[in-house]
């Protein structure tokens, strides 16, 4: 069973004044260790697409099902508790909580799912360890580099075990040193442990390693490209 | 967690936050201030009023609160006295004997209550010697002698060793005239009291009382009052409890029913009080309002953020209510601590309000006031900074969690 099913999205912001489709009948399967990246001009949808798909925004026609959950079945309420069991988010930016050290932001939403201490723990290490931040654990993010930073969220995400993670332009603040090795540390997660990534992004560098290119173009999957 | 956060959040912006939190504690200790002084000045007025005019309890015939007449005696005032003698609580007691009448002089009357007293039993209760600003007190060998407030003595236009005539009416309806020297002059500081009230001596008073019409129906005592003061007011209610449960036939009152005016007092005092605290309240709350709205705002993006990633409303709620109860519960203390500092320093000088404050004195109050802080007030003003922050919370919580992701994420 494919983890996101997707069929007619379409999204019209401003319906009543001047609207502005953002997208315009989107169809999308995404099966479970895909590396999927939504590529496209800007404003041609991608933060939409993303953000439906996360259960951030609902459609204005269309369904989505994510893990076999129709979406619009959902209250906002409910959406807040799928997005923290199901679903990992890393942002272009301020995904951090400036409060928290790396290892308390690390372990925020298995603090929110309530896990007991000794997996949190165990957890937060080998994350860290993964994206290579294991001697961090004590700083806050404001001590951190954007590209540091930016990992310590795939961290965050990956921490509860979601069934995909969602990286809207995850290094468009980076220099492109950090952009690769953040995507190595992704790619390598996704090779090494089967997690499903997908992302948007701009960026040509970027977009050569992913397995899967989606091109959206005015709201429509103009071109679906796997390698 | 939510906790930490919570903690942690406010020393973000610390400028902003020591802003609220002085202003509170500022709040606070003004507030601590002003209800200290106000206690102060109840406790000493009721003090004042005990120990002056109504001592703790007084037992009456029941006939007697209603009419001042000479006929409503205690008829077992022995036993009331024995049973008194033997209470551990009390400190002192004294009889008296009571009659409405009127003093004058050849130039000037009053009307009075007459207060016959025994003099040594008199003075542990009341002070009255104590209270002599001229002249002295009774003295042993001479029968007909007289206390006079020195407003009464102003108004008859005498003075000490002058002679005054007391009337008033018999056990048998007779009027009767007396002829008193005065002794001393005394001032309690309660106009009111004072000018209602001359003393002489009890045995003086009760013989002039006696019926000649029928002398078998005179009681070997005139007894109308029985005044007790106790070591301590607290021991007020099993004293009472105990004396009525003994003498049903008579009346047993505290100062509290006897004295309208400390209640009426009282009443107004918590009155005040209470609109004291809620303009303090209104007065913090736009300031905490004000603050914690700043704060959401500013971090709208990281809410955003939270919520995105699957931090639940009621979560995101308590955060910023947390956040601002936390505000609170540091200046609160520091408040209170300075308030505490304030009462401490005051505490053997007082605050001397005779420049300001010239009528105080006709009501019984005194010019120097004492703050006084008890646990009561300190919880009183704990729990309102609590609900004050608690309130200001929830605009800015409501604020936090109406945001939708989304957009609180593409704001730039
Ligand atoms: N909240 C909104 N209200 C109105 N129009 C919006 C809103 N959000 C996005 N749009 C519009 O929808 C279209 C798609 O926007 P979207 O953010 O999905 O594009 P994008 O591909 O992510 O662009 P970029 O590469 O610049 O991030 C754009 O024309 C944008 O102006
Ligand atoms: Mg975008």
């Amino acid at each position: 069973m494919p983890i996101i099913e997707a069929h007619g999205l379409t999204k019209t912001y401003n319906p009543d004044k001047v609207p502005v489709h953002a997208l315009r009948g989107v169809d999308l399967t995404v099966e479970k260790g895909e590396f999927t990246a939504i590529i496209g001009p800007s404003g041609s949808g991608k933060t939409t697409l993303l953000n439906i798909i996360g259960g951030l925004d609902r459609p204005t026609e269309g369904k989505i099902r994510v893990d076999g959950i129709d979406l619009s079945t959902l209250t906002d309420n409910q959406l807040i508790d799928f997005r923290q069991k199901n679903i990992g988010f890393v942002f272009q930016s301020y995904n951090l909580i400036p409060v928290l050290n790396v290892a308390e932001n690390t372990e925020f939403v298995m603090l929110l799912q309530k896990r007991p201490k000794p997996e949190r723990e165990r957890r937060v290490e080998e994350l860290l360890k993964a994206v290579g931040l294991e001697d961090k654990m004590d700083k806050r993010p404001s001590e951190l580099s954007g590209g540091q930073q930016q990992r310590v969220a795939v961290a965050r995400a990956l921490a509860p075990k979601p069934s995909f993670i969602l990286a809207d332009e995850p290094t468009a603040n980076l220099d492109s040193k950090s952009a690769f090795n953040l995507l190595d540390i992704m790619e390598q997660l996704n090779r090494e442990e089967g997690i499903t990534f997908i992302f948007s992004t701009h960026d040509s560098r970027v977009i050569e390693r992913a397995r899967r290119v989606l091109s959206l173009v005015d709201g429509e999957i103009a071109k679906d490209e796997r390698r | 967690m939510l906790l930490k956060i919570a903690w942690r959040n406010i020393w973000r912006s610390k400028t902003r936050s020591f802003v609220v939190i002085l202003s509170i504690a500022m709040g606070v200790w003004a507030l601590a201030f002003i209800l200290s002084f106000s206690l102060g000045m109840t406790y000493s007025y009721i003090e004042n009023a005990i120990r002056d005019q109504w001592s703790h309890l007084q037992v009456h015939h029941p006939g007697f609160s209603e009419d001042k007449l000479v006929k409503y005696y205690i008829s077992n005032a022995d036993e009331v006295l024995d049973s008194l003698a033997g209470m551990p609580e009390v400190q002192a007691v004294t009889p008296r004997t009571i009659v409405s009448g009127m003093v004058s002089s050849s130039r000037g009357a009053s009307g009075v209550e007459v207060v016959g007293v025994d003099p040594e039993l008199e003075t542990a209760v009341t002070h009255l010697e104590s209270e002599i600003v001229e002249g002295g007190y009774f003295s042993q060998k001479r029968k007909s002698e007289i206390i006079l407030s020195r407003r009464t003595a102003e108004r008859l236009k005498v003075g000490l060793r002058n002679r005054v005539v007391v009337t008033f009416q018999n056990l048998d309806g007779t009027i009767t005239s007396v002829a008193f020297r005065v002794v001393g002059l005394f001032s309690t500081g309660n106009m009111l009291f004072d000018e209602g009230r001359v003393f002489v001596k009890r045995k003086t008073l009760q013989s002039h009382l006696m019926s000649s019409e029928n002398p078998s129906e005179n009681p070997g005592e005139f007894i109308h009052e029985i005044a007790i003061f106790l070591h301590n007011t607290d021991e007020l209610l099993p004293v009472k409890k105990r004396l009525q449960a003994s003498f049903g036939n008579l009346q047993v009152q505290d100062y509290r029913e006897l004295s309208p005016d400390i209640e009426l007092y009282e009443s107004q005092i918590q009155l005040s009080n209470t609109i004291m605290i809620t303009i303090f309240m209104l007065a913090l709350i736009f300031g905490i309002v004000n603050t914690m709205l700043m704060a959401v705002l500013e971090r709208y993006r990281e809410l955003g953020m939270l919520m995105a990633i699957g931090m639940n409303k009621p979560k995101v709620f308590a955060m910023v209510v947390l956040e601002t109860l936390f505000l609170g519960m540091v200046a609160a203390p520091l408040g209170l601590g300075l308030g505490w500092l304030t009462v401490f320093l005051l505490k053997d000088n007082g605050i001397d309000l005779s420049a300001f404050a010239k009528g105080m004195e006709r009501f019984g109050l005194d010019t120097v006031v004492y703050p006084l802080l008890s646990t009561e007030l300190y919880l009183q003003i704990a729990v309102a900074v609590f609900v004050t922050a608690l309130l200001a919370s929830l605009y800015p919580a409501l604020k936090a969690i109406r945001l939708r992701p989304v957009e609180a994420l593409q704001k730039v």
